[in-house]
């Protein structure tokens, strides 16, 4: 069977809610030190996931993992059917939005570029954009709401505008999981919200599997449908109210939690009505 | 000039190389790799010595001897051992090093080794120029059909290697066809200006345009202007054609410089322009 059968085939198949992600005992060491170590869960399509944790938990590794960029030392990774080797073929249904882009202000691309930039795999080697391409670029900019910006330089936008750039590259390929890292991270509370706003919306009409990393818990707490805690290893993993309220969560950010689970329950979110 | 063969051989060996370098010399400015283009320069005076002192052509050891370094540039700073700024300065003068070592032993200081050092496009062959074209083809076809995954590579090296694109084939790949055109370049300004010829052409584009097709656009014309302009200015004043090639193109980049829209004035004499066209319009 092709690679491209097994995806189709994968979302088109009967039943319940199918496994996405499946990570089992898996153990990863950069530089001669273990970050991740015996991360085991797995992951329904089409639902809202935060990763949470603190500040080299092991989050950003983790979503490396998932990509195939990282090798764990031991364990297996699993994602829509299919091991790592066989997923650097799929790519483009896997949207990515890293945690900072560190490119120069003045770097001569448009937000349209940019977002070109995400159609690449679906464009392949040796060969140009075509109109279904450009027409998949204009789309997902229309769809983060930067209509009108296709022109303007990727650095002369603000945070938030350029957030959303990111999220229309990540977009416009065939993509079916979107994973973020850190992508509210410098953005004021306004603009965070609006964010996660629109993020909540396109994942309803595009029918996407989200992943979020944040070391933000309050954020997540608000729009996830599940969320995982790590701290090098598995700590949490359950609804939102559940991982909130539990002990263990002191445990994984080895500090007094009541800031965080106080805020929470301020934001009841999806008992209260969308939050 | 146009009137003596000669003239016509440095004419197109000239124009060859200055598309080469102005297309690389887009990716050299934002990639950042001013510095790398210094040291692979320099590294070739290395190459030279050798190819001088074992008696076979130095513009092959030297193009042997450039890929090398820059492999050895992209190798040590993407293990993260050390950071390329540091490679670069102990390859640089590592070569160096070795060059004047190995000139002195084949005690080869003579007018042959500075035509390498300053330039002798005046004294290029038909060989050369056919070369310098297989060259050209080689750099050209490689920045052309890997376009759209430089620029990626260039903007966001992290979500390019997310999305599949084959960031380290695209890597080594630009350094080498930086080594090479560098190697080629050589025989027009020389190991000691070379590298003016892979940045200025790009600095000038960014100066003067916003997106990276103007860029490009610029960077294309100031290379081929500059090349045909210094070649015929130095042969009008009889000065050497390498220096005159670069001070040409200094003095785009000057230019570039002073009639920037990121200027203030230029902005302020822009926006007064519009604003008398939306009148009368």
């Amino acid at each position: 069977m092709s690679r491209a059968c097994r995806v189709a085939d994968f979302f088109s198949g009967a039943g319940g809610p199918r496994t996405l992600i499946e990570l089992s005992d898996v153990w990863v060491s950069l530089g001669g030190q273990t970050v991740l170590e015996d991360i085991t869960f797995s992951l329904d399509e089409s639902m809202f996931v935060g990763v949470i944790g603190p500040n080299g938990a092991g989050k950003t590794t983790l979503l490396r993992v998932i990509l195939g960029l990282v090798k764990p030392d031991r364990g297996t990774v699993c994602v829509m059917g299919m091991s790592p080797g066989e997923l650097k073929h799929e790519l483009h249904h896997i949207g990515y939005v890293p945690q900072n882009v560190l490119f120069d202000p003045i770097f001569p691309v448009s937000v349209y570029d940019v977002v070109m930039m995400g159609r690449i795999c679906c464009i392949g080697t040796f060969r140009f954009a075509r109109k279904k391409d450009r027409e998949a670029v204009l789309d997902s900019i229309r769809m983060v709401g930067l209509e009108g910006l296709e022109q303007r330089l990727i650095g002369e936008l603000s945070g938030g505008q350029q957030k959303r750039a990111f999220l229309a590259r990540a977009l416009c390929m065939e993509t079916r999981i979107l994973l973020l890292d850190e992508p509210t991270s410098g953005l004021d509370l306004p603009a965070q919200d609006q964010f996660m706003e629109l993020l909540t919306e396109l994942k309803g009409s595009l029918g996407l599997s989200v992943i979020f990393v944040s070391h933000d818990v309050n954020v997540l707490a608000r729009f996830a449908d599940e969320l995982i805690c790590i701290n090098r290893s598995m700590h949490l993993h359950g609804k939102p109210q559940e991982v909130l309220g539990s002990e263990r969560l002191k445990d994984a950010y080895r500090c007094e939690f009541d800031f965080l689970v106080g805020s929470g329950a301020h934001h009841p979110g999806r008992e209260g009505g969308g939050g | 000039m146009l009137a003596y063969e000669f003239g016509q051989r440095a004419l197109i060996g000239g124009l060859l190389i200055a598309a080469t370098c102005s297309i690389l010399s887009f990716f050299v400015i934002v990639r950042r790799l001013a510095f790398a283009g210094m040291g692979i320069s320099h590294a070739a005076f290395g190459g030279v010595a050798i190819g001088i002192a074992a008696g076979v052509n130095p513009i092959v050891t030297a193009g042997g001897f450039c890929v090398l370094v820059a492999t050895g540039i992209g190798w040590f700073s993407r293990k993260g051992r050390l950071h390329e700024d540091a490679v670069i300065g102990i390859l640089f003068s590592a070569s160096m090093a070795l060059g004047v070592l190995l000139i002195r032993l084949a005690n080869a200081y003579n007018q042959d080794l500075l035509s390498y050092l300053f330039g002798s496009i005046l004294a290029m062959s038909w060989t050369d120029v056919v070369i310098l074209a297989a060259m050209t083809l080689f750099a050209v076809a490689f920045l052309v059909l890997f376009f759209k995954e430089l620029l990626f590579f260039s903007f966001d090296e992290e979500t390019a290697t997310a999305s599949g694109v084959p960031v380290r084939f695209v890597y080594y790949g630009l350094l080498i066809t930086m080594a090479l055109t560098i190697v080629v370049a050589i025989k027009l300004v020389g190991i000691i200006l070379v590298s003016a010829l892979i940045v200025i052409p790009g600095a000038t584009g960014l100066q003067l345009s916003r997106n990276y097709r103007g860029v490009l656009l610029v960077s294309l014309f100031v290379g081929l202007a500059s090349i045909a302009g210094g070649l015929f200015l130095s042969f009008g004043f009889d000065v050497a054609s390498g220096a005159m090639i670069v001070m040409v193109m200094f003095a785009f980049f000057l230019a570039g410089v002073a009639l920037s829209p990121r200027r203030a004035y230029m902005q302020r004499l822009l926006g007064r322009r519009t604003a008398a066209g939306d009148r009368d319009g």
